[in-house]
């Protein structure tokens, strides 16, 4: 009977278990730090400015404001109040930030910023309050009339009770009994608080929900609006514009309910004005932020994101190494091309990527021809072998050196990309192909270099690509998996690619 | 198109070991890593195979550090021709063989002359490590010459024709002999485009021959019969090739044997992963073999049982 726990059994539990891992990892990175498969990824980042003016005269001042805490889940990347001399408190609870200040005068200038991200669907359920008690509007028999007027019309638009009126509050030109029942210049917030009187009238709880709108370039604007309207069940939210319900994915809740947006006490005349800049940020930079947000932070802080940036660079050429590997191991174990030196190939590629593909595979080649031609002149001196490479090594250096000066004086991509090749790997490339050049003939020498190029390209090929390098960095457990196929390629016994050639003869004499 | 997809099974058929199933299967399960040195090193192999009363050729000299190269002349006074070789070399890489010298002139085998400071080279470029294995530093090795036997006096162009044994557990299981041509330069490595003779086990006598994995029936240079080829001192040379076993310990191991025509067959090297050609020379395969080895034949049997053993397979 066959053991139970063979090698390439354990092997295949493990490559699986990695499997399991790395797809786990990959969904918790994705949902709770916001990484992407596309290198490329980007976050809009809204810079959200609320400038509040007002004139104070000589006595104790408050200012109220409602901030978005509670109402919606943005997610907020910083927050900065800008007060000069004001106490500053703020209540976790509501978001309502207190500013008080003894003996104010003259123009106040309050600055509120607020960085936020992820405008969509992460926000969660708005709380639900209890019902409001109805006020309702005092009209006179003529007002009457024309609210009469205004209901029957809207009985004929489509959508429930609340869309009906708002729909009617949109027509272009406006309605005439809709336009009687206003003053000569109604502002939005005049309109809508019509509309809430005429809910009231028809039993409907409403009220105004203040916040901005996230669009870009938005400059001093006012605060934008909502309707609030109770269904005897919950709160629903309308656009005051197209009576669309829900709220919109842009929307900023700023206040709702029965507090104001801004209160002031001890001041005249104030004002409050939104600007909004909209920034695009890399996801990756956001991860910490939401780390921090869904309380993760823990092992945020304790993964290689969380290193200093230059740390994470050299991480990131790292990490796509094993792939290079796995390119490596398929082309020696299962293709079975013969090449220079283990991860020689590995190697060049990964110095075809800093040099570019066509530039750096001449200027390679061109090294290592001119580094062949030295080798042969040296050859003639008979030297000792650590002397002789080490002259090569020095050879190359030169090479280089010379390169670098030509290609940055006469401005030619090819010969500056000379500074990327690793100076060891060149120099032992070269003696070694001369010593097969010598003992083995000029094919056997091209032979060779050909199989090693090739492995260095296809390893290229693979590694070069940007989303490539980005997996193997932000889902670094992907790693795992591939050293665990290695060593499952380790015990791969069928027959190499190039072996079916070199064996075919035998079926044919058959 | 299509067939190509079942020549992997055609040649698992066969029983034909490719280079994975060699190393992970046969080398790594029945040769341990620490008796390697035995056979890569081969001073120590010699030293071995003298005590074990095994025939091989006769050391002169061994050169360790630089500064004895010099005494080159000195070492090989008593001696009209000579080989030196690098002690961790493999496939005949570094092998110099010297059919004459005189003061400064050294003919080579096939006939090149030399100089001294080229051979002094030469063997400063053995112990710098350039023929070994990691280019690790190494030792020259001088030995006496071979003087092949005349039955294969047409059968090789220039070098030494030797026979290569696959022997298994002690076993010889497979052999075939390797001819030199005026393309491999005097080596005896088929890709290098050697003449690959396979053998039958049991008498020596050829099978098949294969020149660049196409076969033939004459030497490409001598335009000798190699059909009419046949080893003689055949069971001797099973006798070397089994003894070689309990000698080293490996369990799968290649034995390269020369006739010499006055003193018989001799072990020139072993090897611990010997290669796969020898398959094409038989066109037989070396896994169909070994499984019926490892089914029919008998373990704890001396090295004359064994050779016995194989003289009475059918």
């Amino acid at each position: 009977m066959k053991k139970f726990f063979n090698v390439r059994r354990v092997l295949s539990i493990f490559l699986l278990l990695s499997i399991a891992w790395t797809l786990y990892a990959g969904w918790y990175k994705m949902t709770f730090w916001g990484f992407d498969l596309k290198s490329d990824a980007t976050t809009d980042v809204f810079m959200v400015d609320a400038h509040i003016t007002f004139k104070a005269h000589g006595k104790p001042v408050k200012v109220v404001l409602s901030t978005p805490h509670g109402y919606s889940k943005f997610k907020i990347l910083n927050e900065k109040i800008t007060a000069k001399g004001y106490h500053v408190k703020k209540d976790e609870n509501t978001g309502r930030i207190t500013l008080s200040s003894p003996n104010r005068n003259g123009e106040q200038n309050i600055y509120y910023r607020l960085m936020v991200y992820d405008t969509a669907d992460s926000r969660g359920k708005v709380r639900q309050e209890e019902k409001i008690t109805i006020q309702k509007p005092i009209f006179d028999d003529e007002q009457m009339i024309v609210v009469d007027n205004i209901f029957e019309q809207a009985q004929n638009i489509e959508g429930n009770e609340v869309q009906q009126l708002i729909s009617l509050f949109n027509q272009t030109p406006l309605d005439e009994n809709v336009q009687t029942l206003l003053p000569v210049k109604a502002t939005r917030k005049i309109r809508a608080e019509l509309l809430i009187d005429l809910l009231a009238l028809k039993n409907i709880s409403a009220r105004l929900v203040h916040g901005v709108r996230l669009i870009e370039g938005k400059k001093a604007a006012m605060a934008d609006l909502m309707l609030e309207a109770y269904d005897g069940y919950k709160w629903r939210l309308y656009d005051l514009q197209t009576g669309h319900e829900g709220l919109p994915k842009n929307f900023m809740v700023f206040q709702r309910g029965n507090v104001s947006l801004l209160d002031v006490e001890g001041g005249v005349n104030s004002k409050i004005r939104f600007s909004v800049l909209k920034s695009v940020t890399s996801s990756f930079e956001m991860a910490e932020h939401r780390a921090k947000l869904s309380s993760t932070d823990k092992f945020f802080t304790s993964s290689v994101y969380a290193l200093p940036l230059w740390a994470q660079n050299v991480l990131k050429t790292l990490m796509v190494f094993p792939l290079g590997i796995l390119v490596v191991v398929l082309m020696r174990n299962v293709v079975g091309v013969p090449t220079m030196g283990t991860f020689t190939p590995m190697l060049i590629a990964m110095s075809l990527i800093e040099t570019g593909f066509v530039p750096g595979l001449i200027c390679f080649v061109l090294i290592v021809a001119v580094g062949l031609i030295l080798r042969r002149l040296l050859a003639t001196l008979n030297l000792l072998l650590v002397p002789r490479i080490a002259s090569v090594v020095i050879f190359v250096i030169l090479i280089i050196q010379v390169l670098a000066v030509i290609g940055y004086h006469d401005n030619i991509d090819v010969a500056m990309s000379a500074l990327f090749f690793p100076i060891i790997i060149t120099a032992w490339i070269i003696e070694r192909l001369s010593i097969i050049y010598e003992e083995e003939g000029f094919k056997n020498a091209m032979t060779e270099s050909f199989y090693t190029l090739l492995t260095a390209i296809a390893t290229y090929f693979v590694i070069k690509s940007d989303t490539v390098r980005h997996i193997t960095f932000a889902f670094n457990e992907i790693n795992l998996v591939i050293l665990f196929l290695v060593m499952l390629l380790g015990t791969y016994t069928g027959y190499r690619l190039t072996e079916l050639k070199r064996f075919y003869p035998l079926l044919k004499r058959k | 198109m299509f067939g190509f997809f079942k020549i992997p099974q055609q040649l698992k058929a066969l029983g034909i070991l490719g280079m994975n199933a060699r190393n992970y299967n046969v080398i790594s399960k029945y040769n341990k890593r620490r008796l390697y040195p035995l056979v890569d090193d081969k001073v120590q192999t010699k030293e071995m195979a003298v005590k074990n009363g095994i025939n091989t050729t006769r050391k002169i000299a061994i050169i360790t550090y630089q500064h004895e190269v010099k005494s080159l002349k000195q070492l090989v006074k008593d001696w009209p021709e000579f080989v030196i070789k690098p002690a961790h070399g493999s496939g005949g890489k570094g092998v110099l063989v010297i059919k004459s010298w005189k003061d400064d002139a050294f003919i080579t085998a096939s006939e090149k002359i030399l100089s001294y400071t080229q051979v002094y080279q030469h063997i400063s470029n053995i112990l710098s490590g350039l023929y070994s294995l990691g280019g690790q530093y190494d030792v020259a090795l001088i030995e006496e010459m071979v003087h092949f036997s005349d039955v294969f006096q047409n059968f090789s162009y220039q070098g030494v024709p030797d026979v290569r044994m696959i022997i298994y557990k002690g076993y010889p299981i497979m052999a075939m002999m390797r001819l030199a041509t005026k393309e491999s330069g005097g080596r005896a490595n088929l890709h290098q485009g050697a003449v690959g003779v396979g053998l039958d086990v049991k008498t020596g006598r050829a099978l098949t021959a294969v020149l660049h994995n196409k076969p033939i029936l004459r030497h490409p240079d001598t335009n000798a019969d190699l059909t009419k080829l046949c080893v003689p001192y055949w069971k001797e040379h099973l006798l070397i090739a089994a003894k070689a076993y309990e000698m080293t310990g490996l369990g799968y191991l290649g034995a390269d044997i020369v006739l010499d025509k006055d003193k018989g067959p001799m072990m020139l090297e072993l090897n611990a992963r010997p290669g796969l050609s020898i398959q094409i020379a038989n066109s037989a395969g070396l896994k169909k073999v070994i499984k019926k080895a490892l089914k029919n034949y008998p373990a704890g049997l001396s090295a004359e049982a064994r050779v016995d053993f194989i003289l009475s397979q059918n």
